[in-house]
């Protein structure tokens, strides 16, 4: 008793038995593989249907009778085996054809391989496409999870992007043997092989045994994707500038799979570790960690960390992303697309985020536009004849860069234990006054996106300072409560001091001190540790070494003679002259003669003769 | 080098010849094409014409129309067109000449001998 199918071949009806409808199938797919879209494949296959159709009318008396093998075997004996209609191209074809896409070896792809899986078949599909056992792969997967958690994220990756071996032909191409009919008869025989020796032992289940042949023998016939290969078994004399175009070709794909393992750790890298840091700042927004929350406070914006966060991962890490899927792509032939939707989000999501972070910036930005400042001002007691010592102050809490101006700012609990931002943007600008009594002025500043919240911040800045006797102590800081952000908040002291008055800056205050001139200021930080006397226009040291940077030292000698220039006068020896300018005079002498001049007048002598000697005393003149 | 393929290279060489030559008076269908060159003995098995006539009718060499048939499916009839006329005498001459000179070739070494 055998199954009947109906088929319909080039427009007639006819009833065939299952197996011959098999048969007859492979057939006509073998056939359908030998030629290529471009010799008109769709063509040729209907008008050997057609001939088909006819041979089994011929064969078939009334419409009851049913094709069988037989029948089968017939036909194809007369139309011939597959490989006997392939036309040689070489021998047809008007132009040579170029050899390059005719490919010679079969090539393998990336499948999971479900049959032999522990988890998802990644690791056999890899094994299958590496051409080593599955159990090295698992090794090396173990390694890179317990190494670092990295692989996890590669592993799960392959599982999305590399598709299953659903089809008996994708099976077959992820071991890379070449997909024609009998490794596909092969591998169904496999499947065979379990079922008959089921069927062997339990007698009674004959019938139900060979239902389920045939039924995985059609399944796997129809599922079986015959069309890619569609070249493969075409035969091709080798010529030397093929082998020449496979090398070139297989040291170019060396080189591309390089580039692409290159391409794929740079991605996952960078977004790796971009969402370890990023998670990481997110999560401080929610649970404080101690230090962390200068993040928070100079974000004038007030904008939420996480966004920035998030944008800033979609930004950075999208880009990274494509990079690591084509990397991927060049790496595996087969890879699954992951599909027009996904690609155009992404894209949406990075344009989003762009616009997002410009926008962000754009508002922490306005949020220094208008800087604005408060002026405290007080007299203090030194009149024109008093000397005034100026000293900076520290804080216990806040001790780090001590005595030295600095811009950059901290966030310490004060002695109230409130979360206050402490920085030592100091600056001191010293002017001369006509007044009769020293002025302070206290110049606080800060930004903000418009004047009031400016004004607002700046008058929330904290500065003190004493002025105790003579002497004025500055803080070397200022604070501010932390509600009111970092905006660049900044004090300026002016000191005016009356003409005449004194003034001693002490060496803490050097780096406050303002470098320059400009805003009328006349201490520098060069004049610290010095009495320092106002005058209209500037100062003058009182207690300053005299400066001797314009004296000229000249000393040249050699073992006879030395030309001297210093302090004392001029000197000039040589062996037999010496002619010397100082205070007690000018005196020169050679071997023979001696002149003087000095407070006692002109003295000239002969060495020779000590009775021919010329002397011109005061009087004498 | 194997001894079959030589000779098949051979037959399919001139076979495009020979369906040409097949066609030169009247139009026919595939099977009376394949009957002649069987009987000939130039092909063995049917499925080798199907690419030909494809190629030679993609090439313009051929057109063809279609006929009902009474015992199976609609019949392809092939015929030759202006320029398939063309190119039959073109190879008709060559193929003269190659014999010829096959000929002369083959008796050389005969002679030789």
């Amino acid at each position: 008793m055998n199954k009947t199918v109906n088929i319909n071949l080039a427009g007639i009806f006819f009833h065939i038995d299952e197996d011959a409808y098999l048969k007859l199938q492979r057939y006509l797919e073998a056939i359908k593989r030998s030629f290529t879209d471009s010799q008109g494949r769709s063509e040729i296959i209907s008008d050997i249907e057609a001939r088909i159709a006819e041979l089994f009318s011929e064969r078939v008396q009334n419409n009851k009778e049913v094709i069988r093998v037989k029948e089968v075997d017939e036909v194809i004996s007369i139309m011939g085996q597959p490989e006997d209609y392939l036309v040689d191209d070489e021998i047809f074809e008007d132009e040579p054809q170029t050899t390059y896409n005719r490919k010679t070896s079969p090539s393998k792809k990336l499948f999971r391989d479900t049959d032999n899986s522990y988890i998802s078949g990644v690791s056999s599909g890899l094994a299958h496409y590496f051409g080593f056992d599955a159990i090295w792969v698992r090794l090396a997967w173990i390694i890179l999870f317990s190494a670092a958690g990295t692989g996890i994220l590669l592993y799960i990756l392959l599982w999305i992007l590399v598709p299953e071996a659903k089809t008996t032909a994708e099976k077959i191409m992820m071991t890379g043997e070449p997909v024609n009919i009998s490794n596909i008869e092969k591998k169904i025989k496999d499947g065979f092989e379990n079922v008959t020796d089921v069927a062997k032992n339990v007698t009674d289940s004959v019938g139900a045994a060979a239902k389920n042949v045939s039924d995985s023998v059609s399944n796997a016939a129809k599922s079986v994707d015959f069309t890619k290969q569609g070249n493969k078994i075409k035969s091709s004399s080798k010529t030397f500038f093929d082998t020449l175009g496979e090398v070139i070709m297989f040291f170019f794909k060396v080189f591309a799979k390089f580039i692409g393992i290159l391409l794929i750790l740079t991605g996952a890298i960078t977004i790796i570790f971009l969402i370890i840091a990023l998670f990481s700042i997110g999560v401080v927004n929610f649970i404080h960690i101690p230090g962390l929350d200068l993040v928070d406070v100079v974000n004038a914006g007030n904008t939420p960390v996480w966004l920035v966060s998030l944008f800033t991962l979609f930004t950075v890490g999208i880009p990274f992303f494509f990079l690591f899927y084509l990397g991927l792509k060049i790496l595996v032939n087969n890879l699954k697309s992951i599909g027009n939707v996904a690609k155009f989000t992404l894209l949406g999501l990075w344009l989003i985020s762009i616009i997002g972070l410009v926008v962000i910036g754009i508002r922490q930005a306005s949020e220094h536009t208008i800087d604005e400042s408060v002026i405290v001002k007080q007299e203090l007691n030194i009149t024109a004849n008093d000397t005034l010592k100026v000293k900076m102050v520290d804080s216990d809490l806040y001790m780090i860069n001590r005595h030295y101006r600095n811009s950059s700012f901290k966030v310490l609990n004060n002695e109230n234990g409130e979360k206050t931002i402490y920085r030592s943007d100091i600056r001191i600008i010293v002017k001369p006054t006509t007044d009769s009594l020293a002025k302070i002025s206290i110049d606080k500043s800060a930004d903000g996106s418009h004047y009031e919240k400016a004004i607002e911040r700046a008058k929330n800045i904290n500065y003190n300072y004493t002025f105790n006797g003579n002497e004025l102590f500055l803080d070397s800081y200022l604070t501010t409560p932390v509600e009111n952000k970092f905006s660049d908040q900044e004090v300026v002291v002016f000191l005016y001091l009356p003409v005449g008055s004194v003034v001693y800056f002490e060496s803490t205050t050097r780096s406050f001190l303002n470098h320059w001139n400009h805003n009328g200021n006349i201490v520098t930080p060069g004049d610290t540790n010095h009495y320092l006397q106002i005058t209209d226009g500037g100062i003058t040291c009182l207690n300053c070494p005299v400066e001797e940077s314009s004296k000229i030292n000249i000393d040249i000698h050699d073992d006879e003679s030395s030309v001297k220039i210093d302090s004392n006068g001029l000197e000039i020896k040589d062996e037999d002259v010496n002619i010397k300018v100082n205070a007690k005079g000018i005196s020169g002498e050679d071997e023979a003669v001696e002149v003087k001049i000095n407070s006692d007048g002109i003295n000239i002598k002969s060495k020779d003769n000590d009775n021919s000697s010329v002397k011109t005393n005061n009087s004498d003149i | 080098m194997k001894i079959e393929n030589t000779k098949a290279q051979m037959r399919k060489g001139v076979l495009e010849f020979c369906i040409l030559s097949v066609l030169k008076d009247d139009d026919a269908y595939v099977a009376e094409i394949l009957g002649t060159l069987k009987d000939a003995k130039l092909l063995v098995v049917e499925g080798t014409i199907y690419p030909l006539l494809t190629r030679l009718k993609n090439a313009g060499l051929l057109n063809y129309r279609w006929e009902e048939s009474t015992s199976g499916p609609p019949r392809k009839y092939y015929g030759l067109t202006e320029t398939g006329k063309l190119f039959l005498k073109e190879l008709n001459t060559t193929w003269s000449e190659l014999q010829n000179a096959v000929n002369i070739v083959t008796s050389q070494k005969t002679t030789k001998k």
